[in-house]
């Protein structure tokens, strides 16, 4: 069990998402970084689809009930435990009564806590992701307050310390500018309704990350992108990475908690690879648009499973040499 | 045969009694070159003077074969620097094998007095990473 | 036949594809919508078909190698789509119109320029039936709206608007579930319980139920 003694931000409990109750208008939820679930919960050879905490502010404080085996994956983060530092994208062991400190967050926007077992509130509609706006699933379906119990599954494994490289090294894309992000895009409905010279615009700008941006979704700010005659969508289904143009010209790109349905006229989509780098990009900092194609796209995802297969290859590899 | 790690460190070691520089071996879809690092040849020389200074010493070494890392990639300062006081336990540096980073931890709380391996050089299974000056807790 | 005449299907990324039917915002077309999701949810590889205003998005269990067959499948099946009838429940669902929830209320008179009782009574009048659930958990789009009171989508989406608001998006009327962000205009709100993770089946209304909205009360 672990006990929420500090939290800044809304820090909420995740899996990969709740994928198969969007009929009922159920967004998927679920981490932003799910390289970066999935990778923590490799380290600790747990089920990728565990729960685990997202946490995208520091300080955050909390304390071990009893010893258990966690990892920190995802931003950089300047974390504490028992006096001792951990370094990103690593596996430790907490004693029972040990508080973890997260000071602050250097690079990216969201740490993931996970731990042996998983962090264990009960499954609802199909997953332990925090429905917020349905206010159900993870703990009491709300963000993580001081005081709050989260129960996990562990089992009293002892591990020995092991990093992993960071999916942002390994998967590495050129970028034009330091504080900026590339991500693949692949074009959605409504790109036709922009002339050459506003497609132009929405491919060379560097979009800046509005303070509005969150889980629900990205506001960008930059040119205005119009289409050449206002579009009005009758409401149709959408999916996070979904970039929508609402009447102002400033996009919007769906993320986790996002309405499963809308109207605006969609410009492109994230393609679901790359989704993870726009929730590890930070506000205030720019995001470019690439444009790719369906193939590419599919050949992009078989990369991001590559890495996590080698991770969990490796893992078990080392965990052979040293036992 | 697959190459698998016991199997690259079976070949390490070959290679280090043998006195030969490299090794290349290809099977099926696998190619592996192996190379004798010749600042890691150098280092038990100077791992050696240091113990000569100070028989009390101990060595902080690693225990898998790769690539050692003074810092994290993320970081720009190095886990420990010479004169540093650290703990039984206190990360040393990194030995990345693939995608993973294993720590070397020092065996004994004290004084680090040099941090023998350098950054990207090769390691072996028991190559010294570090010498560190006990200090009583 | 023109190109107009034929659907339009677009991708969203890997994860799922648009089918956009052509034609009119009405019962029939929407129960061709109805008919091809029941047909296309069973496809190997279809994680869910959802129902949209006469369109239909379909999400992939994992993404298909190539789109051709699908999206020829899809074509056949609209052409092949009868009308599926859904003899839904008829819901009575009182409403508070303006106030301090339904503060577009008058927004809506003056875009429209009718009275704000004008547009209670044009509002409340139809038999409204639920063509698709989306946006939020328990959140349904009504389709049979008096385009009388068609007011555009917000420029900027809100961050926050009411759970029950009544309100009017285009030519769309729908009632939200719960609070959370809205590019709509609300004129109304009320209380009633349209979704509990809790149910056998989460939501209360489903594509084909009906609703009559009964005037509780006008704050003006």
């Amino acid at each position: 069990m672990i006990e929420i003694l500090s939290v800044t931000g809304p820090a909420s409990v995740q899996d990969l998402g709740r994928f198969d109750q969007v009929r009922f208008g159920v967004g998927t939820s679920g981490a932003m970084d799910d390289v970066a679930l999935r990778a923590g919960n490799i380290l600790l050879g747990n089920d990728e689809n565990a729960a685990g905490i997202e946490i995208p502010m520091t300080p955050f404080k909390l304390r071990f009930g009893r010893d258990t085996a966690f990892a920190l994956t995802g931003a950089d983060v300047e974390a504490e435990i028992a006096g001792r530092t951990i370094p990103p994208w690593w596996r430790t062991q907490a004693r029972a009564g040990d508080v973890l400190t997260l000071k602050a967050m250097p690079r990216g926007a969201r740490s993931y806590l996970t731990v042996s077992g998983g962090i264990d509130v009960p499954i609802v509609l199909g997953s332990r992701s925090t429905q917020f706006r349905g206010e159900f699933g993870g703990l009491h379906g709300r963000p993580l307050q001081v005081g709050d119990i989260l129960p996990c599954a562990s089992w009293s494994v002892t591990i020995r310390d092991l990093g992993i490289e960071p999916a942002e090294i390994t998967l590495a894309r050129s970028s034009a500018a330091a504080d900026e992000t590339t991500v693949r895009v692949v074009i959605a409905g409504e790109y036709d309704g922009f002339d050459a010279a506003t497609q132009q615009l929405f491919w060379q700008s560097s979009w800046k990350i509005t303070p509005q941006s969150n889980r629900y979704g990205y506001r960008l700010q930059g040119p205005e992108v119009k289409p050449t005659v206002p579009i009005e969508k009758r409401s149709h289904g959408i999916v996070p990475g979904v970039i929508q143009i609402p009447p102002n010209g400033q996009p919007i790109i769906q993320m986790r908690d996002a309405q499963t349905s809308g109207g605006y006229p969609k410009i492109a989509t994230v393609i679901s690879a790359d989704l993870w780098r726009v929730g590890q990009a930070r506000l205030g900092s720019r995001l470019r648009f690439e444009q790719t194609s369906y193939a590419d796209a599919l050949a992009a995802e078989t990369e991001k499973s590559a890495y996590l297969d080698r991770i969990r290859a490796s893992v078990r590899l080392v965990e052979e040499c040293l036992t | 045969m697959t190459i698998d790690l016991p199997t690259i460190e079976r070949l390490a070691g070959m290679l280090e009694r043998s006195g030969v520089a490299a090794i290349e071996i290809e099977e099926a879809g696998q190619s592996l070159k192996l190379v004798m690092d010749r600042p890691i040849a150098a280092a038990p020389a100077r791992a050696a003077s240091a113990s000569a200074v100070d028989d009390a010493s101990v060595t902080a070494k690693a225990d898998i074969a790769g690539h050692f890392l003074a810092a994290h990639p993320w970081r720009a300062k190095p886990f420990v620097e010479p004169g540093q006081r650290i703990e039984a336990g206190a990360i040393i540096g990194l030995v990345k094998v693939g995608l993973i980073y294993a720590p070397v931890v020092a065996p004994a709380a004290g004084i680090v007095d040099t941090v023998i391996a350098e950054t990207g050089a090769l390691v072996g299974y028991g190559s010294p990473v570090a010498r560190i000056r006990p200090v009583a807790a | 036949m023109t190109a107009s005449d034929r659907p339009r299907i677009s991708l969203l990324g890997t994860s799922a594809l648009l089918f956009e039917a052509p034609g009119a915002f009405d019962l029939p077309h929407q129960r061709r919508i109805w008919s091809l999701a029941a047909t296309a949810s069973k496809w190997p590889g279809i994680r869910e078909a959802i129902p949209g205003i006469t369109n239909l998005m379909l999400t992939f269990e994992t993404p298909p190698r190539e789109l051709d067959s699908l999206i020829a499948a899809l074509n056949a099946g609209w052409d092949e789509a009868d009308g599926l009838m859904i003899g839904g429940r008829e819901i009575r669902l009182p409403v508070i119109y303006g106030g301090e929830i339904g503060l577009c209320l008058q927004d809506v008179a003056d875009y429209s320029g009718l009275s704000v009782d004008d547009v209670v009574s044009i509002h409340a009048a139809p038999l409204y039936t639920v063509f698709a659930l989306g946006s939020h958990p328990g959140y349904c789009y009504l389709g049979g709206m008096d385009p009388r009171i068609t007011m555009p989508r917000r420029q900027t989406p809100l961050q926050r608007s009411a759970g029950g608001s009544v309100s009017i998006g285009g030519s769309q009327t729908g009632v939200s579930a719960s609070p959370g962000p809205s590019g709509w205009h609300a004129i109304g709100h009320t209380t009633w319980t349209f979704f509990d993770p809790s149910w056998q089946t989460p939501a209360a209304l489903a594509p084909g139920d009906t609703i009559r909205f009964e005037i509780e009360r006008v704050i003006r």
